[in-house]
């Protein structure tokens, strides 16, 4: 952006744009268009391989270049917060980097499960404009092809999710927001079983992501009308140096909440979750209960702390209500849930309750945390979602409840492993879930959030019912006749539970390293 | 004419779409009403842009068109392919995904 | 909570025109309706119906939706031509990898048989 009457001096000033400090991000979105050549020229057998390594391969590097930039001396050296790069629009600084270095661990995870195709070819559609139940799709099945461009829609996904966080201008965020929304839209109506659910779950994404997104832009407009620039630092100078009517400020406020509320998932804006969860690609799903849940809250936290930081008192008493009725509201709809995907669904909406109670708290302590949740639950989701896939029946994967009755039986570790992800997600101690919770908890009553921390507590007491419910059906109910079968996992899956497994006992045992690395990151808040 | 009443058609405009989007039934049309609120934005955008005497909001006026048409492309595929199957685009004929 | 008031008031005012319109709309519009009335608008002529269970060529419309993607992103091009000499280098490379972006799309559409009118 030029800005302002200085476009009409003589020439120009050449923009100083910092490529070092961008290169996790530039990587990711070079990638994702080179995918897009190998789509165009390479042969149909080559393919699946290259987009593979392409994208591994971009995922870990742009990993090492984000630790490579949180090491570096100069950018955060005399105490620095850090640095706002590329003329004001992208933040580089430690929690932006914390949150980055996550969604790429997340990703990479995901992409394994997206690769995954020793018990189906892929989870992804053989031939998407084919009409299901048309010959056309027959063929396309029989022929056993799928559709490889899903690396390239995921690298883009995941490049605008890097973005998201770390954008400290709102138009950069706006930009960001659709980049990663538009390829999961396309993403989740491209599922080669029960494509209908899948189409539906992807239109239903659609309309009401685009029904969002645009309350947030006019929630954008609303803020750049009343401080006149669309800055996150302008927009905080404003509005503490603010005399003037506030009719414009806090109608943005509450705009720009909706849309960011919409993609965590928080109650009322919910409604989506539950559908887009069951209907999607499982992959896919593990991909956006993790790494879209992770920058989402990365920047959520940043435009709540940065952009309207000195107003805390004003927005607490509207994110208090939106935290309470999202935890009881996810906690007490569980209950009800016959479909396996769906309880999952819900229990990230009581998640998000949870890590809400850490952003109110908008402390250094409340920032660590909500990162140290969101590393922890991201891992363990896609671990539960990478179970869901080998659990399968003729038409798919059997989703219902009912089919996994009697699992424990027939499959132990499988099913123990499940039953270990649902223990970690209902809080108890020696899991990841127990340490985050406490860390979160410990944030939110630490800075006058007692009355959350205690409705945190009933909606964790509540929604251990259904798990347990779920674990007794496994262990404890006689196996149905025509049940569906346990696949083998291949090596990509096997990783995904393993490392799901690992790290949820590890921070569960030891937490302290990871919540030390998120209260180093945290210290000094997001630059300004 | 003061920017003021073009922020306030602005308004006006985005209510009529985020009410069209809750209350039709064809996606096609509750699609369109999101288009609608897009513009909304755009032209209170311009308005702001005029009354701060600074470019920005035309700039970024043009950064919202051009989200809105990569939206409207990839709209316009999920619908397509669901009315295809379907041979129907009403937001009340998806209805497999409950409970 | 005071600055809470104004938004409120704001939510409401938004609430009452959406109800008001609606119920006016219901209420007072004209009732009449009749055949012409309800047949679909092409430009005066005579509405030919589309015979059921016929395919609708889906050609013109991918075209259509392809056209709209690049003509659009072209949009970024028109600031750049207007000062295209006072940007100097750093502008020309700038758009030339934005043009090149928009050229592996292409490549992409072309490779796919997107523009393959048959």
């Amino acid at each position: 952006m030029t800005g302002s009457f200085a476009a009409l001096a003589p020439v120009i000033p050449t923009p100083h744009i910092e490529y070092g400090q961008l290169s996790p991000m530039l990587l990711v979105f070079g990638a994702a268009i080179v995918g897009v050549l190998v789509e165009a020229f390479a042969p149909r057998s080559l393919r699946r391989s290259l987009h593979l390594a392409l994208t591994l391969g971009s995922l870990a590097g742009a990993f090492v270049l984000t630790i490579v930039i949180a090491t570096s001396s100069t950018l955060f050296a005399g105490g620095s917060a850090g640095h706002i790069a590329a003329m004001g629009a992208v933040a580089v600084d430690r929690p932006t980097l914390f949150i980055q270095g996550t969604i790429l661990v997340l990703a990479f995870i995901s992409v394994l499960l997206i690769a995954e195709s020793s018990h189906d070819v892929s989870a992804f559609a053989a031939q998407a404009a084919a009409v299901p139940g048309s010959p056309e799709e027959r063929e396309g099945l029989l022929a056993g092809i799928s559709h490889t461009e899903v690396y390239p829609l995921t690298l883009f996904a995941i490049g605008g999710m890097l973005l998201f966080p770390a954008s400290n201008d709102l138009l950069t965020m706006f930009v960001a927001l659709e980049v990663l929304s538009l390829p999961l839209y396309l993403l989740s109506g491209l599922a080669r079983r029960r494509r209908l659910l899948s189409q539906e779950a992807a239109m239903k994404y659609f309309l009401l992501g685009a029904f969002s997104s645009a309350f947030f832009l006019f929630g954008i407009a609303m803020l750049y009308g009343f401080s006149g620039s669309v800055k996150l630092g302008a927009i905080a100078a404003a509005a503490s140096g603010n005399t003037a009517s506030s009719v414009l400020l806090y109608a943005g406020i509450a705009l720009i909440g909706v849309g960011l509320l919409f993609k965590i998932g928080a109650v009322p804006f919910q409604s989506w979750k539950p559908d887009v969860y069951q209907g999607s690609p499982t992959p896919v799903t593990a991909l956006m209960a993790s790494c879209t849940l992770v920058s989402a809250f990365g920047a959520l936290l940043r435009v709540f702390y940065v952009a309207f930081g000195q107003l805390t008192w004003d927005w607490r008493p509207a994110m208090w209500a939106v935290a309470i009725v999202t935890m009881l509201g996810g906690a007490i709809i569980a209950i009800t849930q016959t479909d396996v995907k769906r309880l999952l669904a819900y229990s990230s909406i009581a998640q998000a309750g949870y890590i809400l109670t850490g952003v109110i708290a908008a402390t250094t302590a409340g920032l660590s945390s909500s990162m140290f949740y969101l590393a922890a639950y991201g891992i363990a989701t896609i671990g539960a979602f990478a179970i869901v896939t080998l659990i399968r029946d003729p038409g798919g994967e059997a989703g219902h409840l009912s089919s996994w009755a009697g699992l424990g039986k027939r499959s132990p570790l499988v099913a123990g492993t499940f039953a270990f992800f649902l223990i970690a997600f209902a809080g108890i101690p020696l899991t990841s879930g127990f340490s985050s919770k406490f860390a979160v908890f410990q944030a939110a009553a630490a800075s006058g959030g007692l009355p959350l921390v205690i409705i945190g507590v009933i909606s964790s007491a509540i929604i251990a019912f259904p798990y347990v419910r779920v674990i007794v059906l496994m262990f404890f109910s006689e196996p149905a006749p025509d049940g569906p079968i346990v696949v083998r996992p291949s090596a990509y899956t096997s990783l995904a539970v393993g490392v799901g497994v690992l790290a949820t006992l590890v921070l569960g045992f030891i937490p302290e390293p990871l919540l030390r690395l998120a209260h180093d990151a945290a210290a000094q808040l997001f630059v300004r | 004419m003061s920017p003021a009443h073009y922020i306030a058609l602005a308004v006006i405009l985005f209510v009529i779409g985020g009410v069209g989007v809750l209350v039709r039934r064809n996606a096609l049309v509750v699609f369109m009403c999101v288009e609608l609120m897009l513009n909304a934005v755009n032209l209170a955008f311009i308005a702001f842009a005029r009354m701060h005497g600074a470019l920005d909001g035309q700039v970024i006026a043009f950064f919202v068109m051009v989200v809105a048409a990569a939206e409207v492309v990839v709209g316009l595929a999920i619908l397509t392919s669901i009315f295809r199957t379907r041979r129907s685009a009403s937001v009340d004929d998806a209805n497999l995904l409950k409970y | 909570m005071s600055y809470y008031v104004p938004v409120i008031v704001l939510g409401g005012l938004a609430a009452f025109f959406a109800i008001f319109s609606l119920v006016m709309g219901a209420l007072s519009g004209p009732k009449r309706w009749n055949r012409a009335k309800l047949e679909a608008y092409e430009c005066g002529i005579e509405p030919t119906r589309q015979p059921a269970g016929i395919r609708f060529p889906v050609k013109y419309y991918l075209t259509a939706m392809l056209f709209i993607v690049f003509d659009i992103e072209i949009i970024f091009l028109y600031p750049w031509a207007v000062a295209f000499d006072r940007l100097g280098v750093f502008g020309l490379v700038e758009m030339v990898t934005f043009v090149a972006t928009v050229l592996v799309a292409y490549a992409y559409v072309w490779r796919r048989g997107g523009l393959e009118w048959d």
